[in-house]
């Protein structure tokens, strides 16, 4: 692979008090890659995703975003570098849609400054490329949770920030819109010179989406598979070693991960 | 393609409607009232030709400055009533949070009995008391450790605690023939007491809290989102929050060390613009501090017609407010 390096962590460490979360991840994005992060709860997926964006403070190790190191930016530059999907958008005021995505153009406008019609022109544009151009002035709060989470997704292509980091941002879409979210961040993720790393709860939407999965276990990373690479056999020694048993089924379109049910 | 800012016809004619009323309400204000003028009269007393001296200096000197202030007061309390809603995303929260409200009552408590009771010391001191407690506010915030929003509103609970028990113990101390009253009808707002004086000492105040708002609309606006949420857009939250908080503060002292305090016209009016535009941004922010303008205007020119003495203003927004909540309670729907 040659696409340059996009985001680098070393020997990251996250604590909160005086229990360590984290102990010592290493990860390397490069250009046009989507990552998943799998783990179960409590497994530390989203304090890294945390740390990594800045928002829990490492207690060691670095992590830089195109070589520069994230923990020494403020805010405002650091946005710039990296933005953020939540699981869900706590906008709480109705708002019209194009507004909540403008919201992204942030980090790149002055303080008092208020974005200007080339920022919504191509506010507008990702919105066409989204398919969603008919949400154009539409109440944020009035829309279903697969369209609030595709505007998310436009807020952040606007803020251009070259590294996106997501957090479950499947967790409250139906069977549909999970395909059709995950379809456009990795349309966003690859053609518009980014890396995405993802935390999410479903294997099945990790392999058929992801380039690459991390698992994670007790803080740190204990199996890393290339989706395109890995066979069955590999695919299940690794993803058994969070999900304990488990059945890997062949279709046309790749595997297929099923729990081996404890139901007699 | 649809490019500029998404204004709404509606809104328009919300605009116009309001303003319209805001105009009417201060013409209304300016006639009555004890001494009343009539409206053929007012035209001649503006351009200094016509009328009887008395007529002229009441004007000057007590009708025009008292319904100024009325209109900037109710349109200063909205406004701050809005930013505070939005930055605390939480539709019950005004000024009062941060205990703006009781530091100056504290303020105003403290010099009626130890300062003398002057007017302008007691609209001072007031303001002082409110911009004590906001900077107390922040300094609390920025001893601890979290500082989310609910950190906020912690502060402001031990605040608003704190200087509960100061107004407390002031009133406790006060002679209760005089001052025990004045500081009740302190607390209870009226603009009888409004000269020309104080309203052109405090309007550069209220129009530098109006500016710092309007200058920092869209991060405002940023706020109303989760912590982690804003601070991935690239805002650095608690700076920003100190800043809009000061503002906010700015503006509501500003307009309570004249007036007293004035109860509801801060939390109604915000629901009122949202509920009519139906979503939330600055424009609706000013939309509403005009509905308030229009609110205590006319709540003023009862507070001086309804019976032989002037109303405490609060009296009269209480009674049209709390009806209000209530039926916007039971109607529920898009009011949020």
């Amino acid at each position: 692979m040659s696409a340059p390096v996009l985001l680098e962590a070393e020997g990251v460490r996250a604590c909160y008090g005086a229990r360590e979360i984290i102990r010592s991840v290493g990860l390397r994005l490069r250009e046009g890659e989507l990552v998943a992060l799998l783990g179960l709860n409590g497994s530390g997926k989203t304090t890294l995703l945390r740390s990594l964006c800045g928002l829990h403070r490492i207690s060691g190790g670095c992590c830089r975003v195109r070589g520069t190191d994230c923990a020494s930016l403020r805010e405002k530059a650091r946005a710039q570098l990296i933005c953020y999907l939540p699981q869900h958008s706590g906008v709480v005021y109705p708002i019209p849609a194009e507004e909540v995505a403008l919201m992204g153009r942030n980090p790149h406008l002055p303080l008092f400054g208020m974005p200007g019609k080339k920022d919504r022109e191509r506010a507008h544009a990702i919105f066409e490329q989204l398919g969603i151009p008919h949400l154009w002035g539409i109440d944020f709060l009035h829309l279903s949770e697969g369209q609030k989470q595709l505007v998310i997704l436009a807020r952040a292509i606007v803020q251009d920030a070259p590294v996106m980091l997501l957090d479950e941002p499947d967790s409250a879409l139906d069977f549909v819109n999970r395909h059709l979210v995950f379809t456009r961040i990795r349309a966003a993720v690859q053609g518009g010179g980014r890396c995405g790393l993802v935390t999410l709860h479903d294997p099945n939407f990790a392999l058929a989406y992801c380039d690459r999965l991390l698992l994670l276990q007790d803080g740190g990373i204990c199996e890393e598979v290339e989706t395109a690479q890995a066979g069955c056999a590999e695919l299940r020694a690794a993803l058994s070693r969070l999900y304990g048993e488990i059945d890997i089924l062949e279709h046309p379109g790749g595997y297929f991960v099923v729990k081996r049910s404890a139901r007699p | 393609m649809r490019r500029g800012p998404s204004a709404r016809p509606g809104d328009l004619l919300c605009f116009i409607t309001v303003l319209t009323l805001v105009g009417t309400a201060f013409l209304v204000s300016l006639c009555v009232g004890a001494y009343p003028i009539p409206l053929s009269e007012l035209a001649g007393l503006v351009s200094g030709k016509t009328g009887p001296s008395t007529a002229r200096s009441v004007f000057f000197t007590l009708r025009l400055p008292r319904t100024l202030m009325a209109a900037l007061a109710g349109f200063g309390l909205s406004l701050a009533g809005s930013v505070f809603q939005t930055v605390f995303r939480n539709p019950l929260a005004s000024p009062d949070l941060i205990g703006v409200a009781s530091g100056a009552s504290m303020g105003a408590a403290f010099a009626i009995v130890f300062l003398g009771g002057g007017m302008a010391v007691v609209s001072l001191s007031a303001f002082a008391g409110g911009m004590l407690a906001a900077a107390l506010l922040l300094g609390l915030v920025g001893l601890s450790r979290r500082r989310g929003m609910a950190t906020f509103v912690l502060a402001g609970i031990v605040l608003n605690t704190l200087a509960q028990a100061a107004v407390m113990t002031v009133k406790f101390l006060a002679d209760p023939e005089r001052q025990l009253a004045t500081i009740e009808f302190w607390t209870m707002g009226s603009f009888s007491n409004v000269t020309a004086g104080k309203v052109r000492a405090v309007m550069p105040v209220l129009l530098a809290g109006i500016f710092g708002l309007f200058l920092l609309r869209r991060q405002i606006l940023l706020l109303s989102l989760d912590e982690d949420e804003s601070r991935m857009l690239g805002v650095r939250t608690t700076l920003t929050r100190y800043g809009v908080l000061l503002c906010a503060t700015l503006l509501v002292s500003g307009i309570v060390c004249v007036s007293g305090l004035i109860g509801f016209i801060g939390l109604i009016a915000p629901h009122i613009g949202r509920m009519l535009l139906k979503r939330n941004s600055f424009r609706v922010a000013v939309f509403s501090g005009l509905v308030g303008a229009v609110l205590l205007l006319v709540a003023d020119c009862f507070a001086r017609t309804l019976s032989g003495s002037e109303l405490p203003v609060s009296i009269l927004t209480s009674t049209l407010g709390a009806p209000f909540l209530a039926y916007l309670m039971i109607r529920k729907g898009e009011s949020v």
